[in-house]
């Protein structure tokens, strides 16, 4: 029987952002704010970086499009150079077209799967789901979670210093298996 | 509430492995059995008269010509009419039981009904004479058939497989004098040969055009 | 006065977009509990009895066509093309809307898109289908319909990549998957509160199945809203050019009366104006079926007739620049074949498609008539019939006079042509309805961000 960390409920957006800039300036490092739709400002309140995702989609992008155009080159300059009313065989601009939709194509992939990579989703078993009371969370509850692989992690002084930034329904998760 | 055991985290990479290999087995599947590799190559109908071909091309030498009249000189090679299985066959084996039904046709006049083993879709136009006026040999499409008891194809006869030849760097030709042999070894300069074939007669292989071959 | 307190922008753009005082559980409560509720209304049973019925003529007439071939159809020499062309590109076109609704409504930050976003996204994704149905069956041998791709096969044949019906096929193959995955993206975080509410054991799992796991934390948040902000940058060029695509299939032939280059922008116009006219259909009814006016508002169906008004004059500026150029041109063929499509034996396809499209929509210059909702409903029916009487002004009336008298001849659609058509309609609101059934319609996560208390920071504003 694992602890995973401490869950508290705050009563809105504006307090979840108080309590995180608490926590951030605490000194705590492994926590997330939990919410029903993403809250503006948060990410400043956790201190977190910028997403390394705008990368990711680059990438894929950048792939896409060299995939297309070297895809429609190969087809009609190496693989199988067919005479078409008298069209060139390396007519790039009418490359363009399918270029530009691969690219779209390999973008979107890298932006969904490259999400859901960052997010390690999908994860169906979290410790966070022993709680019954966090289930509102997708509704109209905010919830702090610290994990217990914080530096900082001491179950007293946690679930205490919760208590004293406003937190309530406070409780210990833990892994039941 | 918990709704999943934990095992089910593993699932992003059980879903992968198992996306990948039903891919890949799919794929692998399709490209075997679906290909004319699989599903034409060794074909081999039984014919309504026995006739071997290792016996009368192979054994006893005849040409491919002497039945195969067309083949020079028309789009299509010829199947002998009974008329040239009769002109031995007057006077050799003439009361096989095997050629009851050659002598059949003979008498009645009507054809034998021959299985035809080599067949191109309609929406393709193949001649023979073009190609074997160009030195493509028999054995190259059709195999060794000097050694065949019963007639069975031998290559897919696929469009991709006609392309691979039409867009090789080297055709595959002979001197013409040469194109039934089916024992035939490149000479030494055959390199020479073929360039100098190709000096000749230009390299008019069809490869860009679809009207071509679907006309 | 009850409310002396100065109201902030946030609050009074709110009042507008959900009135009657809402917080977040309420929200949540109504719009999740459309798919949660115990009975399912009488009304959507008709419909999707229905629904099933076309979908049975579909399945039947496709059937058929496919063992049978494409000599079913009324096509004939010269008009090679005809409905299944007119349906592919209006199903296409009403497909438009949801991406452009969700994607570049989203980069405007325009939040009333909010309440009809998933609507419109989930209405795209069907309609795409009906449309990609066309390119599918019209090849005649379906079997063969993977020719499209570029992959290997026995003939060491590939597409030819400089052909526009290739690049349309690309086009509306990556429209359908880019906007499934921004469906789908948008549905995670409300899959999530499905779950989470859920009352048996087995609507969680399936739920939780398709939630992935999702736990709303900041850190998936933080990626996720790049994720969703990214997918609507990119379906932004992308829903333009779709449509500009499926018009090359017109204006790179050397016909006249297609071969303009006005083509593609007047086609996306035409493409947005009747999904706009689709989505104004299918929320009037959801949101009188459901009860849900207070949160699809009169606010929403007003801003989505201003979108129809303008779209609906860029047409009918497309339609008088048609002849202008084709006068200006000088060029006989061109001039005959605008005079044939307003005065020639199909006459009336022009001026329904003229009275539907550019006529009706001059109401909208009135609010009175923006709010008026049987006027709405009409109206945006009609559109969607005016938008499909133009692409059959542009394919049948352009074709059935060619070149040569000689092969001047009519155009009959048969029983095939008008059932694949209307099945098509069972194949859409079957999808359709089923969704309704089971997902939220209005995106829970996104109405919520309308509410002034989602923004931490609306105290401090002015």
């Amino acid at each position: 029987m694992n602890t995973y960390g401490v869950i508290a409920r705050f009563n809105d957006p504006v307090e979840l952002v108080h309590a995180a800039e608490k926590i951030r300036d605490a000194g705590f490092t492994d926590f997330d704010c939990h919410s029903p739709f993403p809250i503006h400002g948060m990410d400043d309140a956790m201190g977190l970086k910028r997403s390394k995702l705008g990368y990711v989609i680059g990438a894929m992008g950048l792939t896409g499009a060299l995939f297309g155009f070297g895809l429609q080159t190969w087809i009609h300059s190496i693989e199988y150079p067919m005479n078409i009313s008298g069209k060139p065989f390396f007519a790039y601009p009418a490359y363009a077209i399918i270029t530009f939709e691969l690219m779209v194509l390999f973008s979107a992939f890298g932006a969904v799967f490259g999400m859901m990579y960052f997010n390690s989703i999908p994860r169906f078993h979290h410790p966070v789901f022993y709680s019954d009371k966090f289930s509102r969370v997708t509704s109209d509850a905010f919830y702090v979670s610290i994990e217990i692989s914080d530096p900082k992690y001491n179950e007293q002084e946690v679930k205490s210093f919760l208590d004293k930034i406003g937190g309530t329904d406070i409780e210990v998760l833990k892994d039941e298996n | 509430m918990q709704l999943f055991p934990r095992w089910t985290n593993n699932f992003p990479g059980i879903f992968l492995i198992g996306i990948f290999l039903l891919l890949f087995s799919l794929s692998s599947f399709i490209w075997y059995y679906g290909s004319p590799y699989y599903t034409d190559v060794g074909y081999a109908p039984t014919q309504p008269v026995p006739y071997s071909h290792k016996l009368h091309a192979g054994d006893m030498g005849i040409d491919c010509r002497y039945c195969h009249v067309g083949v020079e000189q028309s789009y299509s090679a010829v199947i002998p009419p009974t008329e040239t299985c009769m002109g031995c066959h007057t006077y050799v084996k003439t009361d096989s039981e095997k050629l009851k039904l050659v002598r059949e046709s003979w008498e009645t006049g009507k054809p034998i009904e021959w299985i035809k083993v080599h067949m191109l879709p309609e929406y393709a136009y193949f001649n023979h004479s073009v190609h074997v006026n160009s030195g493509v040999a028999c054995i190259s499409c059709h195999g060794n058939i000097a050694e065949m008891e019963v007639v069975y194809q031998v290559k897919p006869l696929s469009m991709d497989w006609c392309l691979d030849c039409h867009r090789s760097d080297t055709p595959e030709i002979r001197p013409k004098n040469e194109v039934t042999n089916m024992y035939w070894t490149p000479p030494a300069d055959y390199d020479n040969f073929v360039s100098s074939w190709v000096e000749q007669h230009g390299d008019e292989r069809p490869v860009g055009d679809c009207q071509k071959c679907h006309r | 006065m009850m409310n002396n307190k100065i109201k902030s922008k946030a609050e009074i753009r709110a009042e507008k977009l959900l009135p009657g005082n809402q917080d977040f559980t309420t929200l949540t409560d109504d719009i999740a509990g459309v798919p949660e509720q115990k009975k399912t209304p009488i009304q959507w049973w008709l419909l999707f009895g229905l629904a099933l019925s076309l979908l049975a003529i579909f399945a039947g007439s496709v059937g058929f066509l496919i063992w049978e071939g494409t000599g079913i159809w009324g096509i004939n020499n010269p008009v090679f093309w005809g409905w299944a062309i007119i349906n592919f590109v209006w199903w296409v076109g009403i497909g438009h809307a949801g991406t452009l609704i969700s994607a570049i409504l989203h980069l405007f930050r325009q939040n009333w898109r909010n309440a009809i976003n998933r609507f419109a996204e989930t209405m795209t994704l069907f309609a795409v289908i009906c449309a990609l149905v066309f390119p599918g069956i019209h090849v005649g041998r379906i079997w063969v319909a993977y020719w499209f791709l570029p992959i290997p096969n026995q003939m060491g044949m590939w597409p030819n990549m400089r052909s526009p019906l290739i690049w349309d096929f690309f086009a509306v193959f990556t429209y359908f998957t880019v906007s499934l995955l921004f469906w789908y993206t948008g549905l995670i975080p409300d899959l999530a509160t499905l779950r989470d509410r859920a009352k048996t054991n087995l609507k969680r799992k399936i739920y939780g199945f398709f939630a992935l796991g999702w736990r709303g934390g900041n850190r998936q948040w933080q990626h996720y809203e790049l994720a969703y902000l990214v997918l609507a940058g990119i379906s932004t060029p992308l829903v333009l050019s779709v449509h500009s695509v499926v018009s090359s299939d017109f204006a790179t032939s050397v016909i006249p009366g297609w071969h303009t280059t006005i083509f593609p922008p007047y086609f996306v116009a035409g493409a947005i104006y009747s999904g706009f006219g689709m989505v104004m259909t299918l929320s009037i009814i959801a949101r009188k079926v459901y009860n849900l006016g207070h949160i699809i508002t009169l606010e929403h169906l007003d801003k989505m007739a201003q979108i129809m008004l303008l779209t609906g004059c860029m047409v009918g500026y497309a339609y008088s620049m048609e002849f202008f150029v084709a006068w200006y041109s000088g060029n006989a063929y061109e001039s005959f074949a605008f005079v044939n499509r307003a005065l020639g034996p199909y006459w009336w396809g022009y001026w329904a498609m003229i009275f539907c499209n550019v006529v009706v929509p001059q109401f909208f210059w009135f609010e009175r008539y923006r709010r008026h909702i049987p006027f709405l409903f009409i109206t945006s029916i009609l559109v969607n019939i005016g938008m499909w009487f133009e692409r059959f002004v542009i394919v049948v009336i352009t074709l059935h006079r060619d070149f040569m008298p000689g092969a001047w001849a009519m155009y009959n659609p048969t029983i095939f042509d008008v059932s694949i058509y209307i099945g098509t309609f069972g194949l859409f609101f079957t999808g359709f309805l089923l969704f309704l059934r089971f997902l939220p319609m209005v995106s829970i996560a996104e109405a919520k961000l309308v509410l002034p208390e989602s923004n931490p920071h609306h105290g401090h504003e002015e």
